[in-house]
């Protein structure tokens, strides 16, 4: 509908400009006539009148035709810019939304981060603690177990030292008194002993 | 074979009591001395050879070979003491020997007041160590002692005195173990 009433209103126009342009034939005829005077700015009734109905007829065709067209064209324009205003607002506002809540995210985050990284920070001074602690009780304990280790061994080696210097005194003291004493000094150790020795019955 | 411990006891002095009457009987005191001698090498003997000990108390045999045993084994023992091991032979009772021994001795103090000293030493007594060690040994026990003469090197010196079971260590290799182990026991925790 719309492209036929812009076809006839097309139409009309053109018949106008036609009849505009039948009559200057007419008024450039009548020049010659009256060319001084008020008449100079006056129009030419001849030429005044078919002009002021073309325009007339053009005025009303384009009332009729042309301005709702393009009061629409207008309007339809309008509504698309206030639409685009408005989803461009409303992206706006989500966009500043969406932003605070990352922002608020980027920084529940941080705080977590920093959160995680105070635990970190803790658990590890306190194993770090804890092992440097058994590291000390286990040194302590290897340097007790070797104290007492090296005190054993230093008894031990005491002891065998004893024993090697008793055997070998016994034992020369046995060659001595078996190659040196006579049967005489014998005799007399036998006697000194029986003298010394306890009785059979304080045994 | 008896098995009651009294009337085993009862064997073992009756067995004592025969060998010490008719040893005394036979050769006095000297023929008891050697009766106990004789009694002392052969349970040594005994300990030291086991074949003779089983074959003397071996149950396959029949008592008659046992007791011709013993008596074959020992023919050259005083008669009387040879006779009464045949018989313990005989009776299964050689295991009895050493209990026979020690109630010998008991008797022999008892019933003749004597007592057999055992002395030990390096070199052979002389009359004055004889003198001084039976004066002593009959204070301590109040008999009449015969001392029993035994030369060992071992001891290394001193003497070693035993009667009934009852024993004076005054050797030098006692005196000298002694010494060792004092010397090994002493801890007097002292820096070498």
């Amino acid at each position: 509908m719309k492209a036929i009433a812009a076809k006839s209103a097309c139409k009309l126009t053109a018949g106008a400009l036609a009849l505009s342009t039948a009559f200057p034939a007419l008024a450039f005829a009548s020049e010659g006539e009256e060319t001084g005077g008020i008449s100079a700015i006056l129009p030419d009734p001849i030429e005044f009148v078919p002009m002021l109905i073309a325009f007339i007829i053009l005025w009303i065709i384009l009332a009729k035709f042309g301005w709702p067209m393009f009061n629409g064209m207008l309007e339809k324009r309008e509504n698309t810019i206030r639409e685009a205003l408005k989803k461009s607002e409303e992206a706006q506002v989500e966009s500043e939304r969406v932003l605070a809540e990352y922002k608020q995210q980027l920084a529940d985050a941080k705080a977590q981060s920093a959160e995680i990284l105070s635990e970190a920070r803790n658990t590890a001074d306190a194993v770090k603690a804890e092992i440097t602690a058994k590291a000390q009780a286990e040194a302590a304990d290897m340097i007790a177990k070797a104290k007492v280790a090296i005190e054993a061994e230093k008894k031990q080696a005491i002891v065998e030292l004893q024993g090697s210097v008793a055997d070998i005194s016994v034992d020369v003291a046995s060659k001595i008194i078996g190659q040196d004493l006579s049967d005489d000094e014998h005799r007399k150790i036998i006697e000194r002993y029986v003298s010394e020795a306890g009785g059979f019955n304080a045994n | 074979m008896p098995t009651n411990r009294l009337v085993a006891k009862e064997e073992v002095a009756t067995y004592a009591g025969f060998l010490l009457n008719a040893a005394n009987d036979a050769g006095g005191q000297d023929a008891v001395i050697e009766v106990r001698d004789q009694m002392d090498k052969i349970l040594r003997i005994m300990n030291s050879d086991m074949d003779l000990s089983m074959a003397l108390a071996d149950a396959s045999y029949t008592p008659k070979q046992r007791h011709a045993l013993a008596e074959a084994v020992f023919a050259d023992c005083n008669p009387t003491l040879r006779e009464v091991l045949a018989v313990m032979a005989e009776r299964g009772n050689i295991s009895m020997l050493h209990r026979v021994f020690e109630s010998y001795g008991q008797q022999l103090g008892e019933k003749l007041n004597l007592c057999v000293v055992d002395v030990t030493t390096v070199v052979p007594l002389d009359d004055h160590l004889r003198q001084i060690i039976t004066q002593k040994a009959e204070a301590d026990l109040g008999k009449k002692v015969v001392l029993r003469e035994c030369i060992d090197k071992s001891i290394l010196g001193g003497i070693i005195m035993s009667a009934n079971g009852k024993r004076i260590d005054g050797s030098v290799s006692t005196q000298l173990a002694v010494a060792r182990n004092e010397l090994k026991d002493s801890t007097d925790g002292g820096e070498c």
